[in-house]
């Protein structure tokens, strides 16, 4: 008599217990999957990257938001002249931007602070030169010129049967290479670039000259687009 | 009765989270070696994800502030015709620049990574570098692009490319990795006959046989690009 209530209660009770020890097991689950996979995803996004590394990443980047920072400022500073002012401040405004495009873009003579290098070698390659430029524009390159033809993204650097030509003129070396920048920064990427290049048996000479006063005279004749519409 | 079994289920659920935590620092510990080194290396982690992310703001702010410049200067262009003439010469220089979102034909080019081979060691050629980015945009100007962008990213006159292994950094921007997608508007034809030459990118068409990286060209008769968001400052340039 005593011992059916004590039978059953159990059995009524068991699937209560059940849902209970599901939930206690995927709490656990949970709480340990998420633990370990956001310990996972951290190291999955920088996965082979060495501490060495990072610190250069860090650096860079601290570089390059000092530099998104600057912008800002100046856009601030230009948008309220344009708020503060009427037609005339406009036009003042886009005159500045007109002439600093202008020089961004190669089309105007520029000069300033700088460095000047010389390389002398033979069989040197477009890719050679094309590393070069984009070496000098790593390190801050405001603009180059070589063997006095303008250098900017999106002129040609090509190898032709008569070597290396810039823009279709062909570029003989010696090649003297004209940069404006912070010369502190462009010296220190024209040293490694020259001690790398006088390691290179091609390579006859590799110098470079800081100068207060870089003068570049070349200029790139801008092209009309062809297939590009604004947005 | 009921609350203490509530009580009950809300300590058992306790001394589940607790196991839980425990069980994962626990693998966690198992699987990091237990040094400083771990932990100097998370912070570096931190701080690079840190970095990125106000990178990201300034960007977005720097992408703000031109739109109201514009917008001031195309106010001001409606009350002069010097300053419409003006405005149309800087928005000439500006696309040129790439400080405008452009489209027109164009091409796509993929890359990805491969993978490594087994029997050459420690080498990373497997991985997509800056160097392969900037090879395949020199050749995309060369011939006949008017404009690029590299996953998202419009490159201007100054722009330049870095990075170590398998990491590309673009001028101001946070590191990118493979897969990378260049676009560039212009001459289509011209642009997919260089591409697809055999003799063009020889590094890239190597490293295609040796560790499967992956390199596809197709030709797209709309392409956009977005207009560059970062520093164009040329601080030691003087033009008098």
């Amino acid at each position: 008599m005593s011992a059916r209530p004590r039978r059953s209660a159990p059995a009524r009770r068991r699937p209560g217990r059940a849902i209970e020890i599901w939930l206690i097991a995927l709490l656990v689950a949970l709480v340990a999957t998420v633990q370990i996979r956001s310990q996972a995803e951290v190291e999955k996004s920088l996965v082979g990257t060495d501490t060495t590394t990072l610190a250069f990443l860090i650096d860079d980047l601290h570089r390059a938001n000092d530099a998104l920072s600057a912008e800002t400022a100046d856009l601030t500073q230009r948008k309220a002249a344009l708020q503060s002012g009427g037609s005339s401040a406009a036009d003042q405004e886009l005159a500045a931007e007109a002439t600093r495009l202008r020089a961004i873009e190669g089309l105007i003579p520029v000069h300033g602070p700088g460095i000047v290098m010389v390389v002398d070698a033979s069989g040197l390659q477009a890719l050679d030169l094309q590393d070069a430029v984009n070496n000098l524009a790593a390190a801050g390159a405001e603009a180059i010129s070589v063997n006095d033809h303008r250098v900017a993204m999106g002129v040609p650097i090509q190898q032709t049967p008569g070597g290396v030509a810039i823009d279709g003129a062909v570029v003989l070396p010696p090649w003297t290479i004209a940069v404006i920048g912070d010369a502190n920064r462009l010296a220190a990427a024209a040293d490694l670039m020259t001690q790398q290049m006088r390691g290179d048996r091609r390579v006859r000479q590799a110098t470079y000259r800081v100068e207060a006063d870089v003068d570049i005279r070349a200029v790139v004749t801008q092209r009309p687009f062809v297939y590009a519409n604004p947005s | 009765m009921k609350r203490d079994r509530v009580v009950g289920i809300l300590v058992v659920a306790a001394v589940a989270m607790a196991t839980g935590f425990l069980v994962a620092g626990q693998v966690k510990a198992q699987l990091l070696t237990p040094s400083n080194q771990v932990a100097r290396y998370q912070a570096l982690v931190h701080s690079v994800q840190d970095l990125e992310k106000t990178n990201e703001s300034w960007r977005a702010q720097i992408a703000a502030l031109r739109g109201e410049i514009d917008a001031l200067e195309g106010t001001a262009a409606e009350q002069s015709a010097g300053t419409q003439a003006l405005q149309n010469q800087v928005a000439d220089l500006r696309a040129h620049a790439g400080l405008t979102a452009i489209h027109g034909p164009g091409v796509e080019v993929d890359l990805g990574n491969g993978t490594p081979a087994p029997t050459v060691g420690a080498q990373i050629g497997y991985l997509i570098n800056y160097q392969d980015v900037q090879d395949v945009v020199n050749l995309l100007f060369a011939n006949g692009a008017e404009g690029v962008s590299v996953n998202g990213r419009r490159l201007t006159p100054l722009s330049a490319f870095s990075g170590s292994e398998g990491e590309v950094i673009i001028d101001q921007g946070p590191p990118l990795r493979a897969p990378i997608k260049v676009l560039a508007v212009g001459d289509r034809d011209r642009m997919v006959i260089a591409l697809d030459d055999p003799s063009a990118l020889p590094d890239l068409r190597d490293r295609e046989l040796r560790f499967s990286i992956s390199l596809t060209i197709t030709g797209k008769p709309d392409v956009r690009l977005p207009a560059y968001d970062s520093s164009l400052q040329i601080s030691h340039v003087s033009t008098s």
